[in-house]
Protein backbone atom coordinates (compact mmCIF):
# COMPACT_ATOMS: atom_id res chain seq x y z
CA UNK A 1 0.00 0.00 0.00
CA UNK A 2 1.55 3.36 -1.09
CA UNK A 3 1.12 6.34 1.21
CA UNK A 4 -1.44 8.85 -0.15
CA UNK A 5 -0.39 12.45 -1.11
CA UNK A 6 -2.50 13.69 1.81
CA UNK A 7 -0.49 11.56 4.18
CA UNK A 8 2.75 12.90 2.72
CA UNK A 9 1.46 16.49 3.15
CA UNK A 10 0.70 15.64 6.78
CA UNK A 11 4.26 14.46 7.29
CA UNK A 12 5.63 17.68 5.77
CA UNK A 13 3.37 19.78 8.01
CA UNK A 14 4.50 17.81 11.04
CA UNK A 15 8.13 18.39 10.08
CA UNK A 16 7.54 22.16 9.73
CA UNK A 17 5.63 22.33 13.02
CA UNK A 18 8.28 20.29 14.83
CA UNK A 19 11.11 22.50 13.53
CA UNK A 20 9.20 25.68 14.38
CA UNK A 21 8.63 24.43 17.92
CA UNK A 22 12.31 23.46 18.19
CA UNK A 23 13.38 26.98 17.17
CA UNK A 24 11.00 28.51 19.73
CA UNK A 25 12.44 26.40 22.55
CA UNK A 26 16.03 27.04 21.47
CA UNK A 27 15.40 30.81 21.31
CA UNK A 28 13.76 30.74 24.73
CA UNK A 29 16.75 28.85 26.19
CA UNK A 30 19.24 31.22 24.53
CA UNK A 31 17.36 34.26 25.90
CA UNK A 32 17.68 32.94 29.43
CA UNK A 33 21.19 31.50 29.31
CA UNK A 34 23.02 34.27 27.44
CA UNK A 35 24.82 36.97 29.47
CA UNK A 36 21.99 39.31 30.38
CA UNK A 37 24.12 42.43 30.26
CA UNK A 38 25.12 41.83 26.63
CA UNK A 39 23.19 42.96 23.56
CA UNK A 40 21.21 39.98 22.17
CA UNK A 41 22.95 38.23 19.24
CA UNK A 42 26.11 40.25 19.73
CA UNK A 43 29.43 38.42 20.02
CA UNK A 44 29.49 39.18 23.73
CA UNK A 45 26.09 37.48 24.13
CA UNK A 46 27.58 34.25 22.77
CA UNK A 47 30.39 34.20 25.33
CA UNK A 48 28.62 31.93 27.79
CA UNK A 49 30.89 31.05 30.72
CA UNK A 50 30.06 29.20 33.98
CA UNK A 51 30.10 32.55 35.83
CA UNK A 52 27.83 34.25 33.30
CA UNK A 53 25.50 31.23 33.35
CA UNK A 54 25.11 31.46 37.11
CA UNK A 55 24.29 35.18 36.88
CA UNK A 56 21.88 34.69 33.97
CA UNK A 57 19.92 32.03 35.79
CA UNK A 58 19.75 34.06 39.00
CA UNK A 59 18.60 37.03 36.93
CA UNK A 60 15.93 34.79 35.40
CA UNK A 61 14.96 33.73 38.94
CA UNK A 62 14.08 37.39 39.65
CA UNK A 63 11.71 37.33 36.69
CA UNK A 64 10.14 34.04 37.80
CA UNK A 65 9.74 35.54 41.28
CA UNK A 66 7.91 38.59 39.93
CA UNK A 67 5.04 36.29 38.86
CA UNK A 68 4.37 35.81 42.61
CA UNK A 69 3.40 32.22 42.04
CA UNK A 70 6.12 30.15 43.68
CA UNK A 71 7.56 30.43 47.20
CA UNK A 72 11.13 31.87 47.20
CA UNK A 73 12.53 28.41 48.03
CA UNK A 74 11.04 26.95 44.82
CA UNK A 75 11.84 29.92 42.56
CA UNK A 76 15.56 29.28 42.28
CA UNK A 77 15.42 25.51 41.46
CA UNK A 78 12.68 26.16 38.89
CA UNK A 79 14.59 29.05 37.28
CA UNK A 80 17.78 26.96 37.15
CA UNK A 81 16.03 23.95 35.58
CA UNK A 82 13.71 25.57 33.02
CA UNK A 83 16.28 26.92 30.51
CA UNK A 84 18.01 23.51 30.34
CA UNK A 85 14.66 21.79 29.90
CA UNK A 86 13.86 24.15 27.02
CA UNK A 87 17.27 23.52 25.48
CA UNK A 88 16.81 19.74 25.72
CA UNK A 89 13.30 19.90 24.21
CA UNK A 90 14.60 22.13 21.41
CA UNK A 91 17.40 19.71 20.52
CA UNK A 92 15.13 16.66 20.74
CA UNK A 93 12.48 18.31 18.55
CA UNK A 94 15.17 19.22 16.05
CA UNK A 95 16.39 15.62 15.84
CA UNK A 96 12.89 14.11 15.91
CA UNK A 97 13.90 11.50 18.51
CA UNK A 98 11.01 10.02 20.56
CA UNK A 99 8.81 12.61 18.89
CA UNK A 100 5.51 11.53 20.46
CA UNK A 101 6.80 11.88 24.03
CA UNK A 102 8.89 14.98 23.35
CA UNK A 103 6.01 16.79 21.60
CA UNK A 104 3.67 15.78 24.44
CA UNK A 105 6.13 17.20 27.02
CA UNK A 106 6.44 20.38 24.92
CA UNK A 107 2.67 20.80 24.71
CA UNK A 108 2.33 20.32 28.48
CA UNK A 109 5.07 22.90 29.16
CA UNK A 110 3.44 25.36 26.74
CA UNK A 111 0.08 24.77 28.45
CA UNK A 112 1.72 25.64 31.78
CA UNK A 113 3.22 28.84 30.33
CA UNK A 114 -0.11 29.82 28.80
CA UNK A 115 -1.97 29.28 32.08
CA UNK A 116 0.60 31.36 34.00
CA UNK A 117 0.43 34.18 31.45
CA UNK A 118 -3.39 34.21 31.55
CA UNK A 119 -3.31 34.36 35.36
CA UNK A 120 -0.80 37.22 35.42
CA UNK A 121 -2.71 39.17 32.79
CA UNK A 122 -5.97 38.69 34.69
CA UNK A 123 -4.31 39.90 37.91
CA UNK A 124 -2.99 43.01 36.05
CA UNK A 125 0.58 42.20 37.06
CA UNK A 126 2.84 44.75 35.38
CA UNK A 127 5.86 42.50 34.98
CA UNK A 128 8.35 41.30 32.42
CA UNK A 129 7.41 38.05 30.71
CA UNK A 130 10.95 36.65 30.82
CA UNK A 131 9.85 34.17 28.14
CA UNK A 132 12.58 34.93 25.59
CA UNK A 133 14.90 36.86 27.88
CA UNK A 134 14.66 40.20 29.67
CA UNK A 135 13.04 43.44 28.54
CA UNK A 136 9.81 41.86 27.37
CA UNK A 137 6.65 43.23 28.95
CA UNK A 138 3.81 40.81 29.62
CA UNK A 139 0.82 42.22 27.72
CA UNK A 140 -2.04 41.21 25.44
CA UNK A 141 0.40 40.30 22.68
CA UNK A 142 2.14 37.82 25.00
CA UNK A 143 -1.25 36.19 25.61
CA UNK A 144 -1.92 35.81 21.86
CA UNK A 145 1.60 34.55 21.14
CA UNK A 146 1.58 31.98 23.94
CA UNK A 147 -1.89 30.82 22.85
CA UNK A 148 -0.59 30.25 19.31
CA UNK A 149 2.47 28.39 20.61
CA UNK A 150 0.29 26.16 22.77
CA UNK A 151 -1.92 25.41 19.74
CA UNK A 152 1.20 24.56 17.72
CA UNK A 153 2.40 22.26 20.50
CA UNK A 154 -0.96 20.44 20.56
CA UNK A 155 -1.02 20.17 16.75
CA UNK A 156 2.51 18.69 16.63
CA UNK A 157 1.61 16.20 19.39
CA UNK A 158 -1.57 15.08 17.61
CA UNK A 159 0.34 14.87 14.33
CA UNK A 160 3.13 12.82 15.91
CA UNK A 161 0.66 10.31 17.36
CA UNK A 162 -1.40 10.11 14.14
CA UNK A 163 1.61 9.59 11.88
CA UNK A 164 2.89 6.83 14.16
CA UNK A 165 -0.50 5.08 14.11
CA UNK A 166 -0.75 5.43 10.35
CA UNK A 167 2.82 4.15 9.86
CA UNK A 168 1.98 1.00 11.83
CA UNK A 169 -1.17 0.52 9.74
CA UNK A 170 0.76 0.99 6.48
CA UNK A 171 3.48 -1.43 7.61
CA UNK A 172 0.89 -4.03 8.60
CA UNK A 173 -1.05 -3.65 5.30
CA UNK A 174 2.08 -3.99 3.08
CA UNK A 175 2.54 -7.68 2.11
CA UNK A 176 5.88 -9.23 3.01
CA UNK A 177 7.73 -9.56 -0.36
CA UNK A 178 9.49 -12.76 0.78
CA UNK A 179 6.18 -14.40 1.69
CA UNK A 180 4.50 -13.25 -1.51
CA UNK A 181 7.27 -14.81 -3.51
CA UNK B 1 41.12 99.06 -0.76
CA UNK B 2 41.76 95.36 -1.28
CA UNK B 3 43.93 95.21 1.82
CA UNK B 4 41.26 96.99 3.86
CA UNK B 5 38.65 94.45 2.77
CA UNK B 6 40.89 91.59 3.84
CA UNK B 7 41.43 93.19 7.23
CA UNK B 8 37.69 93.70 7.69
CA UNK B 9 37.04 90.10 6.75
CA UNK B 10 39.71 88.85 9.17
CA UNK B 11 38.34 90.97 12.04
CA UNK B 12 34.79 89.81 11.28
CA UNK B 13 35.83 86.12 11.27
CA UNK B 14 37.82 86.57 14.47
CA UNK B 15 34.89 88.21 16.21
CA UNK B 16 32.55 85.45 15.03
CA UNK B 17 34.91 82.74 16.30
CA UNK B 18 35.31 84.49 19.63
CA UNK B 19 31.56 84.90 20.05
CA UNK B 20 30.80 81.28 19.11
CA UNK B 21 33.57 80.11 21.45
CA UNK B 22 32.09 82.17 24.23
CA UNK B 23 28.62 80.81 23.47
CA UNK B 24 29.86 77.21 23.45
CA UNK B 25 31.75 77.58 26.69
CA UNK B 26 28.74 79.28 28.27
CA UNK B 27 26.38 76.45 27.14
CA UNK B 28 28.94 73.85 28.32
CA UNK B 29 29.12 75.62 31.67
CA UNK B 30 25.32 75.70 31.86
CA UNK B 31 25.18 71.99 31.02
CA UNK B 32 27.82 71.22 33.66
CA UNK B 33 25.86 73.20 36.22
CA UNK B 34 22.66 71.39 35.28
CA UNK B 35 24.23 67.93 35.52
CA UNK B 36 25.80 68.88 38.85
CA UNK B 37 22.35 69.96 40.02
CA UNK B 38 20.81 66.64 38.90
CA UNK B 39 23.65 64.79 40.59
CA UNK B 40 22.92 66.64 43.83
CA UNK B 41 19.19 65.90 43.53
CA UNK B 42 19.90 62.21 42.87
CA UNK B 43 22.19 62.05 45.90
CA UNK B 44 19.43 63.55 48.06
CA UNK B 45 17.10 60.68 47.14
CA UNK B 46 19.71 57.95 47.49
CA UNK B 47 20.82 55.74 50.33
CA UNK B 48 24.21 54.21 50.99
CA UNK B 49 27.70 54.63 49.68
CA UNK B 50 27.87 56.11 46.14
CA UNK B 51 31.02 54.04 45.56
CA UNK B 52 29.32 50.77 46.47
CA UNK B 53 30.00 47.91 43.99
CA UNK B 54 26.30 47.62 43.14
CA UNK B 55 23.97 50.44 42.15
CA UNK B 56 20.25 49.85 42.16
CA UNK B 57 17.84 52.43 40.75
CA UNK B 58 14.15 52.04 41.58
CA UNK B 59 11.55 53.92 39.55
CA UNK B 60 8.64 54.11 41.93
CA UNK B 61 5.23 55.66 42.50
CA UNK B 62 4.25 56.31 46.14
CA UNK B 63 0.62 55.44 45.50
CA UNK B 64 1.19 52.20 43.59
CA UNK B 65 0.36 49.23 45.87
CA UNK B 66 2.99 47.02 44.22
CA UNK B 67 5.64 49.69 44.98
CA UNK B 68 4.44 49.62 48.60
CA UNK B 69 4.87 45.83 48.65
CA UNK B 70 8.34 46.10 47.13
CA UNK B 71 9.31 48.66 49.74
CA UNK B 72 8.02 46.62 52.68
CA UNK B 73 9.15 43.17 51.54
CA UNK B 74 12.38 43.91 49.73
CA UNK B 75 13.74 47.44 50.05
CA UNK B 76 13.52 47.62 53.84
CA UNK B 77 15.64 44.50 54.44
CA UNK B 78 17.93 45.67 51.63
CA UNK B 79 18.40 49.09 53.28
CA UNK B 80 19.00 47.54 56.71
CA UNK B 81 21.49 45.00 55.37
CA UNK B 82 23.28 45.57 52.05
CA UNK B 83 22.85 49.36 51.89
CA UNK B 84 23.94 49.80 55.51
CA UNK B 85 27.02 47.64 54.94
CA UNK B 86 28.05 49.61 51.83
CA UNK B 87 27.42 46.84 49.31
CA UNK B 88 24.56 48.55 47.48
CA UNK B 89 23.88 52.17 46.57
CA UNK B 90 20.10 52.57 46.35
CA UNK B 91 18.73 55.37 44.19
CA UNK B 92 15.07 56.36 44.20
CA UNK B 93 13.59 57.92 41.08
CA UNK B 94 10.08 59.30 40.94
CA UNK B 95 7.75 57.99 38.30
CA UNK B 96 4.27 59.06 39.45
CA UNK B 97 1.74 57.40 37.16
CA UNK B 98 -0.91 59.80 35.82
CA UNK B 99 -3.63 57.28 36.72
CA UNK B 100 -2.84 57.66 40.42
CA UNK B 101 -4.53 60.74 41.84
CA UNK B 102 -2.17 61.62 44.72
CA UNK B 103 1.09 60.08 43.55
CA UNK B 104 2.59 63.31 42.19
CA UNK B 105 1.70 65.24 45.34
CA UNK B 106 3.26 62.49 47.50
CA UNK B 107 6.40 62.71 45.36
CA UNK B 108 6.50 66.49 45.93
CA UNK B 109 6.41 66.00 49.72
CA UNK B 110 9.19 63.41 49.60
CA UNK B 111 11.31 65.59 47.30
CA UNK B 112 10.87 68.54 49.66
CA UNK B 113 11.94 66.34 52.59
CA UNK B 114 14.90 65.09 50.53
CA UNK B 115 16.08 68.69 50.13
CA UNK B 116 16.58 68.91 53.89
CA UNK B 117 18.15 65.42 54.10
CA UNK B 118 15.04 63.63 55.37
CA UNK B 119 14.29 61.47 52.35
CA UNK B 120 14.52 58.10 54.09
CA UNK B 121 12.22 59.04 57.00
CA UNK B 122 9.47 60.53 54.83
CA UNK B 123 9.65 57.82 52.17
CA UNK B 124 9.23 55.21 54.90
CA UNK B 125 6.33 57.14 56.47
CA UNK B 126 4.46 57.40 53.17
CA UNK B 127 4.92 53.76 52.22
CA UNK B 128 4.06 52.53 55.71
CA UNK B 129 0.85 54.59 55.70
CA UNK B 130 0.02 54.14 52.01
CA UNK B 131 -3.34 52.60 52.90
CA UNK B 132 -4.29 55.69 54.91
CA UNK B 133 -3.67 58.46 52.36
CA UNK B 134 -3.84 56.68 49.01
CA UNK B 135 -6.98 56.60 46.88
CA UNK B 136 -6.85 52.78 47.06
CA UNK B 137 -6.89 52.79 50.86
CA UNK B 138 -9.88 52.23 53.09
CA UNK B 139 -9.29 55.10 55.51
CA UNK B 140 -11.24 58.36 55.29
CA UNK B 141 -8.05 60.44 54.98
CA UNK B 142 -7.54 59.95 51.25
CA UNK B 143 -5.20 62.50 49.74
CA UNK B 144 -4.24 63.91 53.13
CA UNK B 145 -0.48 63.34 52.98
CA UNK B 146 0.73 66.21 55.16
CA UNK B 147 0.03 64.65 58.61
CA UNK B 148 2.17 61.61 57.76
CA UNK B 149 5.04 63.83 56.64
CA UNK B 150 4.68 65.91 59.80
CA UNK B 151 4.75 62.79 61.99
CA UNK B 152 8.04 61.70 60.43
CA UNK B 153 9.81 65.03 61.09
CA UNK B 154 10.63 67.35 63.98
CA UNK B 155 8.56 70.60 64.08
CA UNK B 156 11.46 72.70 62.73
CA UNK B 157 12.17 70.21 59.92
CA UNK B 158 8.49 70.15 59.02
CA UNK B 159 8.45 73.97 58.80
CA UNK B 160 11.38 73.88 56.38
CA UNK B 161 9.61 71.26 54.27
CA UNK B 162 6.41 73.32 54.31
CA UNK B 163 8.35 76.32 53.03
CA UNK B 164 9.72 74.24 50.16
CA UNK B 165 6.20 73.06 49.39
CA UNK B 166 4.91 76.60 48.91
CA UNK B 167 3.30 76.83 45.50
CA UNK B 168 3.01 73.03 45.24
CA UNK B 169 -0.44 72.56 46.73
CA UNK B 170 -2.11 70.70 43.91
CA UNK B 171 -2.73 67.11 42.88
CA UNK B 172 -2.03 67.91 39.25
CA UNK B 173 0.44 65.73 37.38
CA UNK B 174 1.59 68.73 35.34
CA UNK B 175 4.75 70.53 36.36
CA UNK B 176 3.86 73.54 38.52
CA UNK B 177 6.06 76.50 37.65
CA UNK B 178 6.11 78.00 41.16
CA UNK B 179 6.83 74.66 42.85
CA UNK B 180 10.51 74.39 43.78
CA UNK B 181 10.62 70.59 43.94
CA UNK B 182 8.77 69.80 40.71
CA UNK B 183 11.79 70.11 38.40
CA UNK B 184 13.50 67.16 40.13
CA UNK B 185 10.43 64.94 39.67
CA UNK B 186 10.15 66.02 36.04
CA UNK B 187 13.80 65.09 35.51
CA UNK B 188 13.22 61.61 36.98
CA UNK B 189 10.19 61.09 34.73
CA UNK B 190 12.21 62.14 31.66
CA UNK B 191 14.99 59.69 32.61
CA UNK B 192 12.41 56.94 33.08
CA UNK B 193 10.78 57.61 29.73
CA UNK B 194 14.17 57.21 28.05
CA UNK B 195 14.64 53.74 29.57
CA UNK B 196 11.63 53.26 28.93
CA UNK B 197 9.77 52.63 32.19
CA UNK B 198 6.42 51.04 31.31
CA UNK B 199 5.20 50.26 34.80
CA UNK B 200 6.19 50.74 38.42
CA UNK B 201 8.22 49.58 40.20
CA UNK B 202 10.97 49.21 37.62
CA UNK B 203 14.39 48.19 38.89
CA UNK B 204 17.69 48.85 37.18
CA UNK B 205 20.82 47.18 38.52
CA UNK B 206 24.42 47.87 37.57
CA UNK B 207 27.63 46.43 38.94
CA UNK B 208 31.30 46.55 37.96
CA UNK B 209 30.46 48.93 35.10
CA UNK B 210 27.90 46.52 33.63
CA UNK B 211 24.23 47.41 33.44
CA UNK B 212 21.54 44.73 33.54
CA UNK B 213 18.17 45.03 31.79
CA UNK B 214 15.34 46.59 33.78
CA UNK B 215 12.98 44.30 35.69
CA UNK B 216 9.45 45.19 36.63
CA UNK B 217 7.36 44.10 39.61
CA UNK B 218 8.09 42.78 43.07
CA UNK B 219 11.22 40.71 43.63
CA UNK B 220 11.42 39.08 47.02
CA UNK B 221 14.45 39.87 49.16
CA UNK B 222 15.95 36.32 49.24
CA UNK B 223 15.98 36.16 45.43
CA UNK B 224 17.40 39.67 45.02
CA UNK B 225 20.03 38.93 47.67
CA UNK B 226 21.06 35.80 45.73
CA UNK B 227 21.63 37.93 42.62
CA UNK B 228 23.58 40.53 44.59
CA UNK B 229 25.74 37.85 46.20
CA UNK B 230 26.64 36.52 42.77
CA UNK B 231 27.45 40.01 41.53
CA UNK B 232 29.60 40.66 44.59
CA UNK B 233 31.48 37.39 44.14
CA UNK B 234 32.52 38.49 40.63
CA UNK B 235 35.45 40.82 40.33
Amino acid sequence: MTPSPRWNAGRVLLLIGRLALAVVFLLAAYGKLRPQNAIPWSLASLKITPASLGLSMTFFAMQVDSYQLLPPRAVSPFAHALPWMELALGILLLTGLALRYVSLASALLLALFYAVVIRSYALHLSINCGCFGPNETLDGWTLVRDGCLFALGVAVTIGAFMIRRRSRFVTAATPDPDRAA
Amino acid sequence: MKRNSLWTLAIFCGAALLLSGLGLSRSATAQDARSAEWGRLEAEKSLGNPNAPIKMIVYSDYECPVCGNLYEQTLRPLIDDYVASGKVYLVHRDFPLPGHLYSRQAARWVNAAARIGKFEAVERALFENQGAWSEFGTAGTKGNIEPFVQAALTPSEFKRVQRLMQGCDSNTHQEIKGCAVDAGIQHDIAEGELLPVRATPTILISAHGQQYPPTTGVISWPILRQFFDQLLSQK
